[in-house]
């Protein structure tokens, strides 16, 4: 089969968020859409990450994104007519404060997000171990909670999107790297691709981690940078936990999959801004340092491997939604600040909803570029 | 008998008798076995069990490799008890399930 020579849309990068994109456009009855993936679909930052979500946001926007995606994830396997499970676990996210003023922020943030009908509540340490009862609770000061919250298997989820979209003609053309952007008179013309020139007016940047590089085809300088997070995973052992446990102070998370093992990561401030993807002992020994602290009984388990992924960071913690007002045809979806799986569905839906000239299901207007340009960003706190 | 105990080419020279338990029966070993070589020395066939069908597992690889002997010794879930030296005292259990931390 040969690849196609012209495209309505071209999509670059394989991950969630390109064959979420995908399947959304294809369903409002757009032809002619190629993904660009340079090795194979979740080869990125999507295969790499804990692939948990929450709704427990400090910022309006995410929790609203956050919770029109959760609700697709709980009728995916339905939407997406899948023919094996996603996976999602809905054993809740557990939030733990480490000081009064996280504590303080907390409660604030519980007010925000039941305003906008997300079940959280606030925990009292003692109750925070009544939901997780390994957990040593003279670390925390109190808690969050939200059971709506989960993780979900990347893999499978990833496959429900690229098969639902390729059933409705999208063609994924994998071991193909973008090359080039060709540019014409301000206009997106096409992309050289290792499989050929593909002739196209409309090009979405879902990258990922190479959404700065991907940029710079264009000419277009993004205000992004990519970081490695790692991450590990354990054997196997009897569910123990539900929920997700995750501490911003301490910038970790841990869950254990319902296959039993346990996979935890943890985001080094100090992480140098480039395109490694390595593990280090470092992150090993400070991760077992920390999670053996806050859930003593881990301390029994064997690891298995380690990885990391790249987090594709901007300013603000916030994605990068829309086009890019200097080339025509040229639209955006990264910048995800380490949240893009979670989001991907609502990214899915918005996205389409943008290039075809649709209302807006949630506004997300200030997600533009020109939000660098114009100052107004839109810090988000809670992050890991 | 399951101990080898003439080889045409090594010797094996017995430790001290060392004691321990196995799902609550006394048993013995010798200082330098590891836990599984003991425990086979015994008479000891089933290792572990398929923690989904539950089928009974032997002494399989004897190097770490294959996880078809993960018991819970002292306690503690998930050991390879084939590459496990023996100490006096141990207290070791077969492990029907993945393992529990709690």
């Amino acid at each position: 089969m040969s690849n196609p020579k012209t495209a309505n849309v071209v999509i670059i990068g394989g991950g969630i968020s390109g064959v979420a994109i995908a399947w959304n456009l294809a369903k409002k009855g757009v032809k002619d859409i190629v993904i660009l993936e340079k090795k194979t679909v979740c080869s990125g930052a999507t295969g790499r990450c804990g692939a948990g979500i929450r709704m427990q946001w400090g910022a309006e926007q995410n929790c609203l994104l956050a919770k029109m995606s959760v609700e697709f994830f709980e009728n995916a396997n339905e939407i997406l007519e899948y023919d094996r499970d996603v996976e999602f676990d809905q054993g809740g996210y557990l939030i733990v404060a480490g000081n009064e003023k996280e504590n303080e922020q907390f409660k604030k943030n519980i007010a925000l997000q039941n305003s906008l009908g997300i079940p959280s509540k606030h925990l009292t340490p003692q109750e925070a171990k009544e939901i997780v009862p390994h957990m040593d609770e003279t670390q925390i000061v109190g808690a969050t909670f939200c059971q709506k919250d989960g993780h979900l298997n990347p893999f499978n989820t990833t496959e429900a999107f690229a098969k639902a979209a390729e059933r409705l003609g999208v063609k994924i053309l994998k071991k193909t790297k973008v090359t080039g952007i060709d540019v014409k008179n301000d206009k997106i013309v096409g992309v050289e691709t290792t499989g050929g020139y593909i002739s196209t007016p409309l090009v979405i940047n879902a990258a990922g981690g190479w959404a700065q590089e991907v940029g710079k085809m264009a000419g277009v300088d993004l205000p992004l940078y990519s970081e490695r997070h790692q991450i590990l995973v354990t054997e196997p052992v009897e569910l123990i936990q539900d929920p997700m446990y995750m501490a911003f102070s301490l910038n970790i998370y841990i869950q254990q999959t319902p296959h039993g093992s346990f996979i935890m990561g943890r985001s080094n401030p100090e992480e140098p801004r480039d395109l490694r993807q390595t593990s280090s002992w470092q992150f090993l020994h400070e991760m077992i340092n920390t999670c053996t602290t806050l859930l003593p009984p881990l301390r029994k388990l064997n690891l298995v491997r380690q990885w990391a992924g790249l987090y594709n960071m901007t300013e603000d913690a916030q994605p990068i939604y829309g086009k890019v007002d200097n080339v025509e045809g040229f639209w955006l979806a990264c910048g995800y600040s380490g949240h893009g799986f979670m989001l991907a569905p609502a990214t899915g839906i918005l996205l389409t909803e943008m290039i075809l000239g649709e209302p807006l299901s949630i506004d997300i207007t200030n997600l533009d570029l020109g939000r660098f340009e114009r100052g107004e960003l839109c810090f988000e706190t809670s992050v890991v | 008998m399951l101990r080898i105990e003439e080889h045409p080419i090594l010797t094996f020279e017995k430790g001290k008798l060392v004691t321990f338990t196995f799902d609550g029966k006394e048993l013995q070993g010798y200082e330098g076995d590891t836990i599984a070589s003991a425990l086979h020395a015994a008479g000891v066939k089933v290792m572990g069990h398929h923690h989904v069908s539950g089928r009974p597992r032997g002494f399989y690889c004897a190097i770490g490799n294959c996880g078809s002997c993960l018991m819970i010794v002292n306690g503690e879930p998930n050991i390879r008890v084939c590459v496990v030296p023996l100490e006096e005292g141990m207290v070791v259990e077969t492990q029907n399930n993945r393992g529990d931390l709690l």
